[in-house]
């Protein structure tokens, strides 16, 4: 359970970070996996099931580039919803980011005081 | 596990699905492999980075059953989006099954009521104003009669569609939030 909210965070927000990554650049999958589960260490084959998901809500397109070895590759790139959605997603979680941290501020800042005045806390 | 066993059990995960839609998720799979090995890493640890295969596959199986819903409101596609769902089966699915169960059973009965209800109206419409009956009723108000019924089946036919399309909704927005938030495929070594 100690895990557990570090987990759910993070899971909640990968399609925000994929979109992120995209609305810099197009991006293949292997790519997109190894940036994302070098920050926030998620299984790599997730991004997989994800990007489907994506490219059914018409977020991301599709396309092959040939690559300097082997096959060509499928590359993702956002679109103009998948720009729109992003810019909301990103708002959201400003927003939930600061709430949360005004939050903790306060603790920090009340535990300070108390560890001050009253050495029992 | 190897690049051919990671592949196998893949593969065997999403039986069931249009064939084309499984090479497309295989050659994902096998194009990462690909990539990982240009990159210098070896088989077993792309294999271990990519996570469980099986549940992979659950996921990927839901995620295009839920495609297929919204692109189709079909029973067939219901059917395929709750299969999926139900195949991510773990404990709190099961604790809602007695609850799902009896809902799918009284939509299923009540869509059999409205069907009977508008042959009933059907069977009153054609043979009641020629029916021998014993009070003087005008032939043409029970011909009206029995066309009423037929639409009061129609109407109620189609509020039960709005209700079970909504019942399906409800079961993919808990799917997702299943695998997404309650049990994510974060960690590979989940099963």
């Amino acid at each position: 359970m100690a895990e557990g909210i570090e987990v759910q965070l993070k899971k909640g927000v990968l399609g925000l970070c994929v979109l992120a990554l995209l609305a810099r650049g197009n991006s293949y999958a292997y790519e997109i996996a190894s940036r994302l589960s070098a920050a926030v260490d998620m299984g790599e084959g997730t991004i997989y099931p994800l990007m489907r998901r994506m490219q059914g809500e018409g977020l991301v397109s599709t396309y092959l580039e040939e690559s300097p070895s082997g096959p060509p590759r499928k590359y993702y790139a956002i679109t103009d919803e998948g720009r729109n959605r992003f810019a909301e997603q990103a708002s959201e979680w400003r927003e939930f980011v600061e709430a949360v941290e005004a939050i903790i501020k306060t603790d920090a800042e009340l535990g300070a005081q108390a560890e001050g005045t009253d050495d029992t806390q | 596990m190897t690049r051919n066993e990671f592949i196998r059990r893949l593969k065997g995960g999403l039986k069931g699905m249009p064939a084309a839609e499984q090479a497309e998720i295989v050659a994902d799979y096998e194009a990462h492999f690909d990539a990982g090995a240009a990159e210098g890493r070896s088989d077993t640890e792309i294999a271990e980075a990519l996570g469980n295969p099986g549940r992979l596959a659950r996921e990927l199986r839901l995620e295009a059953g839920i495609k297929q819903w919204r692109e189709d409101r079909s029973p067939s596609a219901a059917w395929t989006a709750v299969v999926g769902i139900l195949g991510l089966a773990t404990i709190d699915i099961l604790i809602l099954l007695p609850i799902i169960l009896p809902i799918i059973g009284v939509i299923f009965a009540l869509y059999v009521a409205c069907v009977a209800v508008f042959f009933a109206g059907g069977v009153v419409m054609v043979a009641g104003p020629f029916a021998d009956m014993d009070i003087a009723v005008n032939g043409f108000a029970v011909f009206l009669a029995g066309l009423g019924i037929m639409g009061l089946a129609t109407a109620a036919g189609a509020i039960l569609t709005i209700v079970t399309i909504g019942f399906v909704n409800v079961m993919i927005w808990f799917g997702r939030l299943h695998y997404r938030v309650i049990q994510p495929a974060i960690t590979s070594n989940d099963e």
